[in-house]
């Protein structure tokens, strides 16, 4: 019986002092770590159509598109389908793809989720955080020279 | 003891007639029916708060959440939408249910808890009728319930539905023998079942404190009764921990899984009238009725069953389920046991006194 | 400061040679693997080589069962290891014919054989002879072909309709109405099954008289889409994705364990230490929506505890967010390494995860209040669900299920990897056996898993700044050589989750098999809950625990 009691006594303290863990959405925005990783923001004046992203992707969620002088014509990303695993930003040797903390985004149909680079362009950033600012993507351990057999592809 | 006084009670339907200007006959037809209308609503209403909105809003308290407030004022427009939603889905009515006894069981149950309030008295008059079995009329009415249930979950068709069915069927006979036995111990005491004439035996007091009279309640009178009732009334209305007919997590939803649209609308007003109901008679036969300082009768009387409302929110967010096994095994050898333990104990402490 | 480790004083350890000696003739071949040596025999001696390993070297835990497909033929390898010591391996290879694939099955010397066999079957197609339930298990049972055999077409409809499918000779098999019992489908869809578990259960009134989990709801082929990536990085945020309660890290761990051991990879020290810490927090996050939704079983729908249990998931995942970038995904481990230090500035973080360990005996303290204390609760759950260790070692039952049968078995502890060797803490164990055993561990490893954190808090805040490597030097691209294999596993939320991985000379595995704990540990779910009543046939699968991302794959 004590049990019993210390559980609802335990409850009750709980709805007396008032407070909420949960928070109005989306009248409160939550506060994202500067790590966080949400939607790509693509910027063409980086890139160098080097199409690492497009090889690391583990889904083939980029899609790119070149014309035979190897000029970049389209760069495609399927929001809806990536991963949010961020491989791209950290392959990317001119930071031309970031993950923004947007996470935001809604669409009608699957389809819409496939956007363009203009559209990955106009991503906006999240509370105005510049993730490049916050996160340092460590290229030293991306290009590493191991005591192992070294492959530069 | 004093004996019964037999106050000329006027009850609220030769009030209304009265306030007509009607009488004979034509008053008394006219006046139980709007006094019905009355008090049905009132209940009804009652219902409307706390299931979309009341309901939600305690146990987010208790689970340190915010809730509906999107809708109006503390989200109170939630019952309008909420209503409306409801009431516009679609009813799927499984194949091969038992036409007739589908559609009636959720009739049963809201019409049966109903049917308790019209002896109960709730304060500044308002008590349709008071016969003289009160106390054994309003338990009758509400053990129709599980009439409802059984027929609900052996009608849908579906096996979740039938367990629900019989679960509460086990649980209502397992309790509801200790519940009118420990009701028993309050009629010792008054030594009527008329609910005017128990209510009226516990406006005495029973000790005065430094100025403050605390009244002759059967709660403070008999404690232990009080707390007999309280878990087999528990039991009766199905909520935690005996809210095994329904049991979520284990048969799904119980009698009403199969239940949708307006249909669920009526299971869901059922239930939570005869959580209202169980309140009004805890607060009828152990709490003074409507009785208490300043504020009107009719006031406390909704008081006293709002608490013992928020009382079941608060057992759900704490205590956990039991098993069939052990409900019934605490309904027979325990409860059952105890409360005829009790009623003899009332009955040699009333001799000993009288 | 260092954990006990356990007393391996009475079991014997048998070099390869006594355990070629001890099996003789049955063996015709060896192998060598990474993890353990390997010894080939003949698919009609499995069943004797097995129970001579378990009753005379006392290799009494089947890890795992893994099946693949050469060119030239079949092939089953049992993964053997002992819970006494788990460093000692022995990996027994059984080829099978190419155009017959038949291998006797295991079934009789250990009984989480039986699942393991079926996968097998069903996945790559080497049918098992004696099996007492040869069936598919995670493909419907009208699909066609074995996806990961080498000659499945892809093209082919790959589901029939059953009518099409049946054997028109069998008879209708449906119950006589006579019966006294009754037969419920519980699940795919209902309020307590823990994502997509369907159970069909045999009814009496309101006891179980049989009851047989039926999976494969969630199978989205992890294993096929591994071997399809490459090791270095594509492979990395999959992990995550199996046990998707939060467990993220200690799933990504199992991965790097097992990639780092084969291509021969060193992670720094610091790497190490924030590794631990990170799977840790993981750990407590998992086992805190495990308490959480083993109190909804219990409670009913919106107990208190079940918020209570969130909101404390909720910060160590605010403090996983700031650490890895994702809250549940978080792909954070790299081979050698891990992606990032610790978010700047340094201090806040330390004093966040300081204050979260520090309000967390208030939070227990709370749910002991709530759960342990609770009569009704301890009514419910004393003595029901009931796992004896014998049984629990024979299903290959391990974590916090194998532990609340007494079973002493934590890899962390007795395959030591990460920084785990170096610190102080306890494996708990519970000899109740039954459903409030399990519970009781859990709860109380959060509390260790709490002191392990502190510890490497500790450490972390105290490290030379020029010594903070977070990555050894990995080529960029990792090629092991050609049937290069390797068994390792690590001690995920749920128990021992394995990798078994064989390099054929490309940047991709040619066969990636994955053992799940939950898939191990929900097979016990019958041996718990027959004769139980319906609710405590629930509650036992709350206690399992089990994450049917994981178990299906």
């Amino acid at each position: 019986m004590i049990g019993l009691l210390k559980g609802m006594a335990t409850t009750m303290k709980h709805a007396l002092d008032g407070k909420t863990f949960t928070v109005k959405y989306p009248e409160t925005a939550p506060e994202v770590s500067p790590r966080f990783r949400g939607v790509h923001k693509f910027s063409q004046e980086r890139c160098i159509w080097c199409r690492q992203c497009e090889n690391v992707c583990p889904n083939d969620t980029i899609q790119i598109v070149m014309d035979d002088q190897r000029n970049g014509e389209q760069y495609n990303l399927h929001i809806g389908q990536c991963i949010y695993c961020r491989l791209c930003e950290e392959v990317c040797p001119v930071d031309a793809i970031l993950l923004t903390q947007n996470f935001e985004f809604t669409a009608d149909t699957k389809d819409e989720f496939v956007y363009n680079k203009e559209q990955l362009k106009n991503v906006p950033w999240y509370k105005g955080i510049d993730p490049l600012n916050s996160r340092n993507p460590d290229r030293g351990a991306w290009i590493g020279e191991g005591d192992g057999e070294v492959d530069y592809q | 003891m004093v004996g019964p006084l037999q106050s000329e009670v006027v009850l609220f339907p030769e009030r209304i007639a009265n306030l007509l200007g009607l009488s004979g006959t034509l008053g008394e037809i006219v006046g139980a029916l709007i006094g019905a209308f009355i008090v049905g609503n009132i209940m009804l209403a009652m219902t409307g708060v706390a299931g979309p909105w009341a309901k939600r809003k305690i146990t987010a308290a208790f689970t340190d959440r915010i809730a509906v407030d999107r809708i109006g004022p503390f989200g109170l427009l939630t019952i309008v939408t909420d209503s409306v939603r409801l009431l516009s889905k679609e009813l799927i009515i499984p194949e091969g249910a038992d036409r007739p006894s589908y559609d009636i069981a959720p009739l049963i149950l809201p019409a049966s808890a109903l049917l308790g309030f019209s002896v109960i008295p709730m304060g500044s008059g308002i008590q349709l009728a008071d016969p003289e079995a009160g106390l054994a009329l309003v338990f009758a009415f509400a053990s129709i319930a599980s009439i409802s249930l059984v027929m609900g979950g052996y009608a849908s068709n579906n096996k979740y539905s039938l367990m629900g069915g019989l679960r509460a069927v086990a649980q209502n006979i397992a309790y509801e023998i200790p519940l009118i036995v420990t009701a028993m111990s309050v009629v010792v005491f008054a030594g009527s079942l008329q609910m005017s004439t128990i209510v009226a035996e516990q406006t005495s007091t029973l000790v005065s404190l430094g100025g403050i009279s605390i009244p002759a309640w059967y709660a403070f009178v008999n404690p232990f009764a009080f707390v007999l009732f309280l878990v087999a009334n528990m039991a009766e209305i199905g909520r935690n921990p005996f809210d095994i007919p329904e049991a979520p997590t284990e048969i799904v939803a119980g009698y009403q899984t199969e239940y949708s649209s307006v249909y669920f609308v009526l299971f869901y007003l059922g239930e939570f009238l005869h959580v209202f109901l169980g309140g009004a008679i805890m607060a009828t036969i152990f709490l003074g009725g409507p009785a208490g300082p300043i504020l009107p009768g009719f006031v406390w009387f909704v008081i006293k069953i709002w608490a013992f409302f928020l009382f079941t929110q608060w057992c759900r967010s704490a205590l956990p389920r039991v098993r069939i096994d052990q409900l019934i095994e605490i309904g027979w050898k325990g409860m059952l046991v105890l409360s005829f333990a009790n009623l003899v104990l009332t009955a040699i402490i009333v001799g000993v006194i009288a | 400061m260092s954990v006990e480790l356990p007393d391996t004083t009475g079991v014997a350890e048998q070099s390869p040679e006594e355990i070629a000696d001890l099996l003789g003739d049955l063996v015709i071949g060896r192998e060598e693997h990474l993890n353990a040596p390997g010894f080939v025999i003949k698919p009609d001696t499995v069943v004797e080589t097995l129970k001579r390993l378990r009753d005379d070297a006392g290799f009494d835990h089947l890890s795992c069962v893994t099946a693949q497909e050469y060119e030239d033929r079949f092939e089953s390898i049992y993964h053997l290891t002992k819970f006494d010591d788990r460093t000692q391996e022995v990996s027994i290879v059984v080829p099978a014919d190419k155009e017959n694939p038949v291998s006797q099955s295991a079934n009789e010397v250990f009984r989480t054989a039986d699942w393991h066999e079926r996968e097998a079957y069903d996945l790559v197609g080497i049918n098992y002879d004696e099996h007492p339930d040869h069936r598919r298990i995670l493909l419907p049972e009208t699909w066609q072909g074995h996806p990961l055999g080498k000659d499945y077409d892809q093209d082919q409809p790959q589901v029939v309709p059953l009518r099409e499918h049946q054997n028109p000779l069998l008879e209708d098999q449906q119950a006589d109405n006579q019966s006294e019992t009754m037969y419920l489908n519980i699940g795919p869809h209902h309020p307590a099954t823990h994502g997509v578990l369907h159970i069909k259960a045999v009814l009496d009134g309101e006891q179980v008289v049989d009851l047989e989990p039926d999976i494969g709801y969630l199978h989205r082929c992890e294993e096929q889409m591994c071997q399809s990536s490459t090791y270095r990085y594509q492979i990395m945020p999959y992990p995550d994705r199996w046990d998707y309660i939060s467990a993220g890290l200690l799933n990504e761990w199992a991965y790097a364990r097992v990639a780092e051991d084969m291509a021969d990879i060193e992670v720094p020290e610091y790497a190490q230490i924030i590794r631990t810490m990170g799977a840790e927090l993981c750990r407590m996050a998992a086992h805190f929506l495990a308490l959480g939704t083993f109190a909804l079983d219990i409670y009913g729908d919106f107990t208190a505890l079940f918020m209570y249990s969130i909101r404390d998931r909720e910060k160590v995942q605010n403090i996983l967010e700031d650490l890895t970038g994702q809250r549940l995904m978080f792909n954070y481990f790299r081979l050698g390494g891990v992606v990032w230090d610790l978010p700047e500035p340094r201090e806040d973080f330390f004093e966040n995860v300081r204050d979260f360990l520090d309000e967390l005996p208030t939070a227990l303290e709370e749910y002991h209040d709530m759960m342990t204390s609770n009569e009704i609760l301890q009514m419910r759950t004393v003595g029901t669900g009931v796992l004896p260790p014998e049984v629990a070692k024979s299903y290959g039952a391990t974590g916090p299920v194998a532990r609340g049968s007494g079973v002493d078995y934590d890899l962390r502890r007795d395959d030591p990897y990460g920084y785990y060797e170096n610190l102080d803490w306890d494996v708990v164990t519970e000899d109740g056996c039954d459903n409030y055993s399990r519970l009781l561990v859990r709860m109380r490893e959060v509390e260790q898993s709490a002191k392990i954190v502190e510890q490497c808090i500790d450490l972390l805040e105290d490290w030379p700044e020029d010594e903070r490597n977070i990555q050894a030097n990995v080529p960029r691209t990792i090629k092991p050589d050609d049937d290069t294999e390797i068994y390792r596993a690590v001690e995920g939320a749920k128990g021992e989750l394995g990798i078994y991985m064989r390099a054929d000379g490309t940047e991709k595995p040619a066969r990636f098999k994955i053992r799940s704990p939950c898939f191990s540990n929900l097979q016990t779910l019958p041996e718990m809950s027959n004769g139980e009543y319906v609710p405590d046939a629930i509650a036992s699968l709350g206690s399992l625990d089990i994450v049917l991302g994981e178990v299906d794959r």
